[in-house]
C-alpha cells in the first residue's frame, strides 16, 4: 500500500527572499500514522504544511515533489489532492469565514456539489464528530476559542480528507481544552501530520517526529527516542518535554 | 456594540415572518412617511400608529430604542436646523423632525427583528452582485474580530500613555488604525488561503 | 465579548453627512440613487476586470476595517471628538473602485442594521460619501501628487491629507445641493452652512488620512495601492468616474451654483418688472423674504472655499514635511549594501 504522504526533495524559496524556506525535504507518512513536525520558529513548518495542500507554490511545479496516496501533486491533480488533504489553520478566525456554524461547515461540501437534505446530514455528522452536535445555528462570532477550533476541524472533516494536516492545533488553549482536543484527534482515523510547539501533545499522539530547522530536515525518528535526545532538542531550539524527564513525577514509562 | 444589543433578544421575535415581508413593510412605511407633505399633519399618525402596533410583536426594549433614537437625533437635528434658515419654516422643521424619527424607528424595528443573515439572503434574492454580497458577509463576520483587535491595541497603548496631549492622542489613534489595516490585509491573505484549502475558486 | 455603547458625547462633531430620511424629496432621492447605482456599476465593472481573486477577501476585511476605524475617537476640543469617514483613506489604500464598493457596503450596513442614514436616502449617502468623496478625493490625490513632485513618501502623505480635506468638502457640497434641490432649505444658506462647517471638519479628516497613510507606509508600503502606478484602474474607468462626478455635481449643484440669477432678480425688481415677479405666485413669499445678502453668502462661501483650498494645500505640504524626515537624514541612515 502506498504511503499516505510522500515527499521527495522538496525545496522552496519565497519570492523576493534569498534564504530558502525549505531545502531538500524528504519523508513519508503511512496511512493511519500520526507524525509530529517540530522545530523552532521560522524553521519552515507552516511553509511545509501549505505545500501539502497545494497552496504553495503559487504555480504548481511541473516536476512533482509531493505524492498523496500515490498521486503526484501537479497542476492537473491539484483540485483532487486539495480535497484529500485537510488543512487546519492556526488561527480559527482565519478559517471560520461564515456567519453561522452550519454555513461554514457546509462550505467545503458545497464545493463538492452536495446540497439539500444530504448537506444537512453531512454537516450534522461532522459536527457530531467534533463533539458539537446541534451547533449549526450558532453564530460564529459568539463561539469560544475552543469551539471555533472545533468548528474549523468539522469544516475540514466535511471535505472527507484522507490526510489531516494541523498547524499548531493547541496553541492558545487552556489545559482542559488541550486535553479534550487531544482526545478528539485520537479518535479520528487516517494519517495525521501535526506541526506544533506542544511537546506533550506530540508525546501523547505522535509515533514519529520530523525535526525541522532552517528549512532542513535535521532529524527523523520515533517520538520518545528523538525527544529524549536532550542535546538534539536544545541544539534546534527545543527542549526535552517534562513527561520524559526521568526526575519528573509525571514521567510515563515509555 | 450594536451587534451585541441586536442579538440580545433570544426569543427571536417575528421570526416566522419571512424577511422579504419585513423589508417590504419597512420600505412601505418609510416611503409613505416620506411622501407625506412637509407640514405637521394628521397623516403622520398612520405610520406612527402602525409602528406602535408592531412594537409589542417585535418586543424591542424601550430603553434600547430610546438610546438609538437619541444617537440618531444628532444627525436629524443637525440637518433639520438647516431648514430653519428660512424664516417661518418652523412647520417644516417639525414635519421633517417627525418624518426622520418615524423612519429611524421603522429601521430600528427592522434591524431588531431581522438578523443580518436574513437581510443578506434577501439582497441575494434581489440579485445584488456577488462581489458586494461576499464583501457584506465577510464584513459582518469580521467586524467583531477587528473591534476586539482595536480594543486590545488601544489598551496596550493606554497602558503606556501618561500624558493627555492631543497630538499624542492623534498619533496613537492613527498608528492603531494603520496597524489595524496591516493586520486586516494579512488576515485577508490567510482567509484567502483557508478558503482555497477548502476548494474555493 | 462585551462591547460598550459609544456615548453620545463622542458622536458630537462627527461628519454631518449621513442624511436621514425625510430631507430629500422623491425626485432628488431618485436622481441620487440613480447616480449611486451608476457609480457602483462602474466600480463593479472595474473590479471584475482588474481584481485578482486573491484580493476578494480584502474587500470584506477593508469594509470591516473602515467600520471599526470610524468608531475610534480623534479628540478635537473639550470633551468632543471627531470620527473618520474614511472614503479618501480607503481610495488611497485600495484604489478608487475597491473603495467605492467598500464604502457602499459600509453605508448599507450602517443604514440597514443601525439606522444611521435613511433607507430612501441611502442612494444620496452612497453618492456623497461613497462616490464624490472617494473618486473626487482620489482624483485630487493623483493630481496633487503629480503636481508637487515630492519624493515618494512625502508626496503620498501630502496628497492624501489634501485629498482627504477636498473629499470631505466636495461631499458636503453635493449633500447641500441635494437638500436644496429638495426644497428643504434654500441653497443660499445651506451651501454656506454645510461647506463652511465641513471645511473645518475636513481638516480633521485630512489630517487623520495623512497620519494613517503614513502609519501604513512605515510598516508595509506595498499595501498602499495608490502608490502603485498600475493599480489596475484603466483610463475608461477614470473617465466614467469623472463624467459621473460632473453630471452629479451639475444636477445637484448646478442649478444653484451661479449667483447671478439672484442678482438678476434683484435688478429686475428695482427696474420695475415687479408685475412679472408677482405672477410667480408661490415664490412670492420667498422672494419677499430673500435675505439681501443670501446670494452673496453663497458667493462668499465660494471665495472662502478657494482660500480654504489653498490653505489646505499648504497645510498638507507642511504636514508631510513635518512627518517625513528630510532626504538628507535618510541617506545617512541608508543600510550599506551587502
Amino acid at each position: 500500500m502506498s504511503a499516505a504522504v510522500e515527499i521527495r526533495n522538496l525545496s522552496y524559496t519565497y519570492p523576493g527572499l534569498r534564504q530558502p524556506a525549505l531545502a531538500g525535504i524528504s519523508f513519508n507518512v503511512a496511512s493511519d500514522e500520526c507524525v509530529g513536525v517540530l522545530g523552532p520558529n521560522g524553521a519552515g513548518k507552516s511553509t511545509l504544511l501549505l505545500h501539502l495542500n497545494g497552496l504553495l507554490p503559487q504555480a504548481p511545479p511541473r516536476q512533482p515533489s509531493i505524492w498523496i496516496a500515490g498521486q503526484p501533486l501537479t497542476a492537473e491533480t491539484l483540485d483532487s489532492i486539495r480535497q484529500r488533504v485537510g488543512l487546519l489553520f492556526q488561527d480559527p478566525d482565519d478559517q471560520l469565514i461564515s456567519a453561522t456554524v452550519f454555513e461554514d461547515v457546509a462550505f467545503g461540501p458545497r464545493q463538492l456539489g452536495v446540497d439539500g437534505g444530504d448537506l444537512k446530514l453531512w454537516v450534522e455528522e461532522c459536527l457530531g464528530m467534533v463533539g458539537l452536535p446541534g451547533f449549526g445555528g450558532r453564530e460564529s462570532h459568539r463561539l469560544s476559542h475552543g469551539e471555533k477550533r472545533r468548528v474549523c476541524l468539522a469544516g475540514v472533516l466535511a471535505c472527507k480528507p484522507a490526510v489531516l494536516v494541523l498547524d499548531e492545533p493547541t496553541s492558545d488553549m487552556d489545559p482542559r481544552g488541550r486535553r479534550e482536543f487531544k482526545g478528539l484527534l485520537q479518535s479520528l482515523p487516517g494519517a495525521k501530520l501535526i506541526a506544533t510547539h506542544d511537546l506533550e501533545l506530540v508525546v501523547d499522539l505522535c509515533s514519529r517526529i520530523l525535526l525541522l530547522d532552517a528549512g532542513r530536515l535535521v532529524a527523523e525518528g520515533p517520538t520518545a527516542e528523538l525527544l529524549s535526545n536532550e542535546a538534539l532538542m536544545l541544539a534546534h531550539g527545543l527542549e526535552k518535554p517534562h513527561s520524559l524527564l526521568h526526575r519528573h513525577p509525571h514521567a510515563a514509562a515509555r | 456594540m450594536h451587534l451585541e444589543e441586536t442579538k440580545l433578544s433570544r426569543h427571536k421575535p417575528l421570526q416566522g415572518v419571512p424577511p422579504r415581508i419585513k423589508l417590504a413593510v419597512t420600505l412601505a412605511i418609510v416611503t409613505g412617511t416620506v411622501l407625506i407633505e412637509r407640514r405637521p399633519s394628521v397623516l403622520y399618525c398612520i405610520p406612527a400608529g402602525i409602528l406602535l402596533l408592531l412594537w409589542p410583536f417585535a418586543r424591542m426594549p424601550i430603553g434600547y430604542a430610546l438610546r438609538r433614537l437619541l444617537m440618531a437625533e444628532f444627525f436629524i437635528v443637525g440637518i433639520a436646523l438647516l431648514t430653519l434658515l428660512r424664516p417661518s419654516s418652523a412647520p417644516i422643521f417639525i414635519a421633517v423632525f417627525i418624518k426622520s424619527n418615524l423612519c429611524v424607528l421603522a429601521m430600528l424595528l427592522l434591524s431588531w427583528t431581522t438578523p443580518f443573515h436574513d437581510i443578506l439572503g434577501e439582497l441575494r434574492r434581489l440579485r445584488l452582485p456577488s462581489v458586494m454580497l461576499t464583501t457584506l458577509a465577510l464584513m459582518y463576520r469580521y467586524l467583531p474580530v477587528l473591534l476586539e483587535e482595536t480594543r486590545r491595541m488601544q489598551r496596550a497603548r493606554a497602558s503606556r500613555t501618561f500624558s493627555r496631549h492631543r497630538r499624542l492622542a492623534w498619533h496613537s489613534v492613527s498608528a492603531i488604525v494603520g496597524q489595524l489595516f496591516v493586520r486586516s490585509a494579512d488576515r485577508a491573505e490567510r482567509i484567502y488561503l483557508a478558503m482555497c484549502a477548502r476548494g474555493w475558486k | 465579548m462585551a462591547f460598550t455603547l459609544t456615548d453620545l458625547r463622542s458622536c458630537a462633531s462627527g461628519v454631518i453627512m449621513h442624511l436621514p430620511d425625510g430631507f430629500l424629496d422623491a425626485k432628488t432621492a431618485l436622481l441620487s440613487s440613480g447616480a449611486a447605482v451608476a457609480g457602483v456599476g462602474v466600480a463593479l465593472r472595474q473590479m471584475r476586470a482588474s481584481l485578482p481573486p486573491r484580493q476578494m477577501p480584502m474587500l470584506g476585511l477593508a469594509a470591516a476595517f473602515v467600520f471599526a476605524a470610524e468608531m475610534l475617537n480623534f479628540p478635537v476640543a473639550g470633551g468632543t471628538s471627531g470620527h473618520l469617514v474614511g472614503g479618501v483613506l480607503t481610495a488611497v489604500l485600495l484604489g478608487p473602485s475597491a473603495a467605492v464598493i467598500v464604502m457602499t457596503c459600509v453605508l448599507m450596513v450602517q443604514c440597514l442594521m443601525f439606522g444611521d442614514g435613511g433607507l430612501l436616502s441611502l442612494g444620496a449617502n452612497v453618492f456623497n460619501m461613497g462616490i464624490v468623496s472617494v473618486c473626487g478625493g482620489y482624483f485630487v490625490f493623483r493630481l496633487a501628487k503629480k503636481v508637487m513632485r515630492l519624493d515618494e513618501t512625502r508626496g503620498t502623505i501630502f496628497a492624501a491629507a489634501f485629498a482627504g480635506w477636498c473629499g470631505t468638502v466636495l461631499a458636503s457640497i453635493s449633500c447641500a445641493g441635494q437638500i436644496a434641490l429638495s426644497g428643504s432649505a434654500p441653497w443660499g444658506l445651506v451651501f454656506p452652512a454645510m461647506a463652511n462647517v465641513h471645511m473645518l471638519i475636513g481638516v480633521g479628516e485630512g489630517l487623520a488620512t495623512g497620519l494613517i497613510v503614513l502609519a501604513v507606509l512605515r510598516r508595509r508600503p506595498e499595501l498602499v495601492a495608490a502608490d502603485r502606478e498600475n493599480s489596475g484602474e484603466n483610463r475608461v474607468g477614470y473617465a466614467a468616474y469623472g463624467l459621473l462626478l460632473c453630471i452629479g455635481l451639475a444636477v445637484f449643484v448646478g442649478p444653484f451654483a451661479c449667483p447671478w440669477p439672484d442678482g438678476l432678480e434683484q435688478v429686475a425688481r428695482t427696474l420695475g418688472f415687479e408685475g412679472q415677479a408677482a405672477a410667480t405666485g408661490p415664490r412670492a413669499p420667498l422672494a419677499d423674504y430673500r435675505v439681501p445678502f443670501a446670494g452673496s453668502a453663497a458667493l462668499a462661501t465660494a471665495i472662502a472655499g478657494v482660500i480654504g483650498t489653498v490653505a489646505a494645500f499648504i497645510a498638507a505640504w507642511v504636514l508631510a514635511r513635518a512627518l517625513v524626515p528630510g532626504l538628507g537624514t535618510a541617506k545617512k541612515d541608508a543600510p550599506r549594501g551587502d
